[in-house]
């Protein structure tokens, strides 16, 4: 396992922001996801040994998280959620930099900054100062900088966070084809649901400190619920009681669009029966292909 | 903008264990204080006493060969330890440290501070001490060579142009009053600079502190000094704490009649407070409990 942690919990003051966070995440890509304030960003800061647990154990690629953070910090880049930079430097030279401290020797440093540099995109601008760097271009350095190093383990944390909607793309790319096909494990912390659904195959779904749900996207899709979409004529509030007393989740939108979440033990037809029961109309019936966005919601309770 | 430009390949080398990890963090504030407008002046003309005083020394060797310039004036170019004093402790070298720092020194911490950096310096296998030492470093860099290099110097041409070790044999503990001078200096205002500039993230500010704090220390203990006549008010100035501290290392004659100790407390006291507070700021992490 790439990353194990048991019984973690941590506290700012008196507002518990992890509580009893038990993971075990081996290849690949993994989507950290939770409304804000789950403890998303707390938990990468915890792996990276910023912040020590108050209870519990952890081990990142077999290094404990509170003896053995500098073997840790070496072989695990981190992407960090807001702007950093260094003012009066270029690309190249803030890239080679944090190669350098992070023990590459000082010309390999930067022959390695310069080839990062051009995978991330900004081969051309490696030598503007940062100051003129735009909002996507910041964060394509601070990836850079993340890889410089050639880590195992890639921490990203709201990755695509205040960028235009190419940008994110580009980003996304760039995070899939990393954790892809370069043998790097990534866990990205985000609040975004298709920037995880399209970057990741793993999630773990983080509400109020606790884990909610984790496991592969495809299978926590598909064993936990099914969803349909009704459109139903007549007094349907009743209709959304009775399925709500039979365990459904029952959402309804603006255009009047019924999403119903379903436990897997239960028939479809059981809708229909109600249906009847309370004189509504069923005009519309879909089952719906689920999202990340409604197991989100399913777990986590939010619209 | 196209994206990967270029394949990613995996980086085929060997992690290093640096003897001195902070080398790097020194070395890029050097570089970045030199890019900074003004600097280069402002540390050339901080050499200047040095060039001066220099001169005092070949002059004083050569006095026959200036006494048309010398009437009434031989006893400054006396070569003994109120020479060196005289060359460290004075007004003009204390306030163009203060420049060097508020030019190159501001923006140490209270840029990483503003531009949220930190946490990628932590986020590599460095430890706080590292940093920290890696911060000091630059400003040692800055300060000796205004303090210790010319200091030694001083001391190696008035051997060479005196062409004995006579000065050397009046005076032994000569050169490590002015190692100890100098590191006194450059500690008291590495800690003085790393403190401000770690409390504000806003440079112009920073840099407005340190040089207001200093002038402003100096200027109440004359307004105190004038109404009270109390030369113990010259403890809350920095300038005056430094010279205090000085004389006492150069033995020479305190500029006030203060004990020198309690200026050395006092300036120990505010690095021993700056280690603190820049213990608490330091971090890879902003926590707010």
């Amino acid at each position: 396992m790439n990353i194990e942690l048991k019984n973690v919990r941590f506290s700012y003051g008196k507002i518990r922001a992890l509580d009893g966070v038990d993971l075990e995440l081996a290849e690949g890509a993994c989507g950290l996801l939770g409304p804000n304030g789950a403890g998303k960003s707390t938990l990468l800061k915890i792996l990276l040994g910023f912040l020590r647990p108050d209870r519990g154990a952890g081990r990142v690629l077999g290094y404990d998280i509170q003896q053995e953070q500098f073997p840790i910090r070496r072989f695990v880049g981190y992407m960090p959620e807001g702007d950093c930079l260094i003012p009066g430097m270029d690309a190249v030279t803030f890239t080679a930099y944090f190669g350098e401290l992070s023990g590459m020797p000082r010309q390999e440093a930067m022959k390695r900054a310069h080839d990062v540099l051009f995978y991330v995109g900004l081969g051309e601008s490696r030598y503007r100062p940062l100051e003129t760097y735009s909002a996507g271009m910041k964060q394509r350095l601070k990836l850079a900088q993340a890889l410089v190093h050639d880590p195992k383990l890639l921490f990203l944390d709201e990755p695509t966070s205040n960028l235009d909607p190419q940008g994110r793309a580009e980003i996304l790319e760039l995070i899939k084809d990393v954790s892809s096909k370069k043998d790097i494990q990534v866990l990205i912390s985000s609040h975004i649901l298709p920037d995880i659904e399209y970057t990741c195959n793993y999630v773990v779904i983080l509400n109020k400190g606790k884990v909610a749900a984790q496991g592969a996207i495809s299978a926590l899709k598909e064993i936990k619920y099914s969803l349909y979409e009704i459109r139903a004529k007549g007094e349907t509030g009743r209709l959304i009681g009775k399925l709500k007393d039979e365990g459904c989740r029952v959402e309804e939108t603006e255009d009047q669009l019924l999403k119903v979440y379903m436990p897997a033990d239960l028939n479809r037809t059981e809708i229909f029966r109600l249906a009847d029961q309370e004189k509504v109309q069923i005009r519309y019936f879909v089952k719906s292909q689920t999202s990340l966005e409604d197991l989100f919601a399913e777990t986590v309770g939010v619209d | 903008m196209p994206i990967a430009e270029k394949g990613y390949a995996h980086w085929q080398g060997t992690f290093i264990d640096r003897k001195f990890p902070w080398w790097p963090i020194s070395r890029l504030a050097i570089r970045l204080a030199f890019k900074k407008k003004g600097f280069k002046f402002v540390f050339i003309g901080s050499l200047l006493p040095a060039f001066f005083f220099l001169a005092g020394i070949y002059i004083s060797e050569r006095l026959e060969d200036f006494t048309f310039m010398m009437k009434g004036t031989r006893q400054f170019l006396e070569v003994n330890p109120a020479y060196f004093r005289t060359y460290f402790t004075g007004d003009f070298l204390l306030f163009m440290m203060v420049m060097i720092m508020v030019i190159g020194g501001a923006g140490l911490i209270a840029d990483d501070l503003k531009y949220n950096s930190l946490q990628i310096y932590f986020a590599r296998p460095l430890h706080k001490k590292d940093y920290f030492l890696g911060k000091v470093f630059s400003i040692f860099f800055f300060l000796t060579f205004l303090t210790l290099v010319p200091g030694l110097i001083f001391i190696i041409m008035k051997l060479i142009f005196a062409g004995s070790f006579k000065f050397l044999a009046a005076y032994p503990w000569l050169p490590f009053s002015v190692v100890l001078y100098s590191l006194v200096l450059t500690l008291f205002f590495s800690f003085y600079t790393l403190l401000v500039s770690s409390l504000n993230k806003n440079r112009r500010y920073v840099s407005i502190m340190l040089f207001l704090i200093y002038i402003f220390s100096d200027v109440f203990f004359g307004i105190f000094y004038g109404i009270f006549h109390n030369p113990y008010f010259a403890l809350i100035s920095i300038k005056g704490n430094l010279q205090q501290v000085g004389a006492a290392l150069f033995k020479v004659k305190a500029p006030f009649n203060v004990p020198w100790l309690y200026s050395f407390l006092i300036l120990l006291a505010i690095c021993v407070l700056s280690g603190f507070i820049l213990k608490k700021k330091i971090r890879g992490v902003e926590v707010i409990k």
